[in-house]
């Protein structure tokens, strides 16, 4: 059989190159594995949902009550065998993808695997965390309850607040001014069509690079055999510990989805006039501290009447100025030779505390979210966001260079390659 | 033949090729406008005009006409949508539509908010101005319409004046006057309604 199908697809061709990949083997190289076998969860779980799942948001009538019949087939899929658990399996998938692919672009940065020749891919992983994050937001609109109702529309605020061209880009991707009855299906084509689709082929091109462009190499493969490629086989070794780890990821999700339901539509109730007391999800928690604490008047006019308003620096500016720092950072800090190794992070004091301080950034804007129930001003969060973040990146710094002593000039290890 | 004839030959092929493509990607830009959603007005997504009653919005009296009688003094406020007296349709199609009608002391009132009351009864746009969630929430001790979502605090008395929190502009006041018993609409919208990237907003959204 196996000749059979040799003689007809050179299958020895393919093992050759794709089977006896070398897969390095270190503790922080799985966080992209786990990136991806969030997604395969997130496909087949979806494939549930869209059987069951009505794409629309007019009033029906469903066990006697009138709901939107999007709300009504998911509490349809809540009362099915297991439907409640695959669909907060889903759910908490698209959180432990977005988790695990931002701390597998923090492992990328701390370690400089952004370097030549890996640019291309870092840009790509930077295009996939991002659109991971849209995607996911897409879905939050798809239940129709009072929570992603609410939810949506904050995102759909965000769109229509970009000077000149908002009002337009919202409309398009909201089907007009969000909740109207064109909504629904034009996410739902969005989220379960285009973006996986998007997400797959960026996904296909991430992989066949990194097999083109081979693994950064851990440190110690520098000293138990200088210039060769370390690691275990795609086939078998490698491909048993995926499969061991995808059975574990799923045995995690299961019992974390099976224990606690996320978003339990049933309690967030159809849509109401008022706003409920909801937060959003803890990735858009930043945004949303960010977007508490920028004070009203603070406006920037532009020509044509148009202007910079609060909630699109609080929702696109701040996001989008990180985005492009991100997006600059392989052509700004640069090597000239093919980047072989692993930076060590405790050889580069300024970026590995960068590092710190975007995530005490972080921390401390997702705090500004809290900004009412611990009764903060907007002042004092403003002094715990700056005064955190700089003191984060100074105390890191300090520790960095006085253990490790400053940076040398070239890489350890660079000449060698060269 | 010989190499030349041949480079003239591809480069024709590859021209007409390209042409044809181009052409066809122009042609494609048709398609791509209708993706911009048509705007439908039915008699439920009209917007409120002279003369339209209001209706409960939310709780046990959803649908039922409002009356002064039915709005507390001094707060809080309720949540409403027009309703055209003529044909008895209730303009909830559209969620621009929400107002907050709230029952004040006519002394405490700001000239301009004078203007658009009726016995001390205003009514304001329910749509928060920062990122358009409904501004739902009532500070009881200091009388201020709160949106829970980002913290924006608006005065009632004083033309829903931004007071904390990152609301770019006031929400759009609904002019009222007395009709019989009840607050009736006077005309449209002092401002557009909802998320304006613009700095100034003019004029109203719906005709008087």
């Amino acid at each position: 059989m196996y000749r059979w199908l040799d003689e007809r697809l050179s299958l020895s061709r393919f093992n050759k190159k794709f089977l006896r990949k070398a897969f390095p083997v270190h503790h922080s190289f799985f966080l992209g594995e786990i990136t991806m076998f969030a997604f395969i969860t997130l496909v087949l779980t979806g494939i549930f949902l869209t059987f069951n799942y009505e794409p629309s948001s007019r009033l029906i009538k469903y066990m006697g009550r009138e709901l939107p019949a999007a709300y009504a087939s998911i509490l349809y899929i809540d009362s099915l065998p297991f439907g409640a658990v695959l669909r907060s399996v889903h759910h908490w998938s698209a959180n432990v993808m977005i988790a695990a692919a931002f701390l597998h672009m923090l492992r990328i940065l701390v370690s400089g695997a952004y370097k030549k020749p890996r640019e291309i891919n870092w840009l790509l992983g930077l295009a996939l965390l991002g659109l991971s994050v849209v995607t996911a937001f897409t879905g939050y609109s798809l239940p129709f309850d009072a929570f992603s109702v609410t939810a949506t529309q904050i995102g759909y605020g965000i769109g229509a607040s970009m000077p000149y061209i908002g009002e337009w880009v919202s409309q398009l991707i909201f089907g007009g001014e969000y909740p109207t009855l064109h909504s629904i299906p034009r996410v739902y084509s969005l989220h379960v069509l285009w973006f996986p689709l998007l997400l797959m082929a960026l996904i296909g091109a991430h992989m066949l690079i990194m097999i083109k462009q081979k693994h950064t190499q851990p440190t110690y493969a520098k000293k138990v055999a200088p210039g060769k490629i370390l690691g275990v086989p795609m086939m078998p070794q490698q491909g048993y510990m995926m499969g061991v780890l995808f059975l574990l990821y799923l045995a995690v999700v299961f019992f974390i989805g099976g224990s606690y339901i996320a978003h339990p539509v049933e309690a967030f109730g159809p849509p109401t006039a008022s706003t409920p007391a909801v937060k959003p999800d803890w990735y858009f928690l930043w945004i949303y501290g960010i977007l508490q604490i920028i004070p009203g008047d603070l406006k920037i006019p532009l020509p044509f009447g148009a202007a910079i308003n609060s909630e699109f620096i609080g929702g696109v500016l701040v996001p989008g100025l990180l985005g492009i720092a991100a997006v600059l950072l392989p052509f700004l800090d640069t090597r000239k030779t093919k980047q072989r190794y692993m930076e060590l992070p405790t050889r580069h004091p300024v970026r590995t505390s960068v590092t710190f301080a975007l995530i005490a950034f972080l921390l401390t804007t997702t705090l500004a979210g809290w900004k009412q129930e611990f009764g903060f001003s907007n002042g004092q969060l403003w002094a715990i966001i700056i005064v955190g973040t700089l003191a984060t990146y100074l105390t890191s710094y300090l520790i960095l260079v006085s253990y490790w002593g400053k940076a040398p000039k070239g890489e350890a290890g660079e000449l060698e390659e060269a | 033949m010989s190499k030349k004839t041949d480079t003239t030959r591809r480069a024709i092929v590859g021209a007409t090729v390209g042409v044809g493509l181009g052409l066809g990607a122009i042609s494609m830009l048709v398609p791509i406008g209708a993706l911009k959603p048509k705007k439908e007005v039915t008699p439920e997504t009209e917007p409120p005009k002279k003369g339209d009653v209001f209706v409960f919005a939310e709780g046990d009296k959803k649908g039922e006409e409002i009356a002064f009688d039915d709005l507390p003094k001094g707060g809080p406020f309720v949540l409403a949508f027009p309703k055209d007296p003529k044909t008895g349709v209730i303009k909830n199609g559209e969620r621009n539509n929400m107002v907050l009608l709230i029952r004040l002391d006519p002394a405490e009132l700001s000239a301009e908010t004078a203007e658009y009351a009726a016995d001390g009864t205003v009514a304001y746009s329910a749509i928060c101005t920062h990122l358009g969630c409904t501004v739902s929430d009532w500070v009881a001790d200091k009388g201020d319409l709160l949106c829970p979502c980002h913290k924006g605090i608006y005065d009632p008395r004083q033309g829903a004046k931004v007071i904390g929190g990152p609301p770019p502009r006031p929400l759009p006041a609904l002019p009222l006057q007395v009709g019989g018993d009840k607050p009736v609409c006077a005309g449209g919208f002092t401002s557009p309604v909802g998320v304006v990237a613009g700095l100034e907003p003019q004029g109203g959204s719906c005709a008087v």
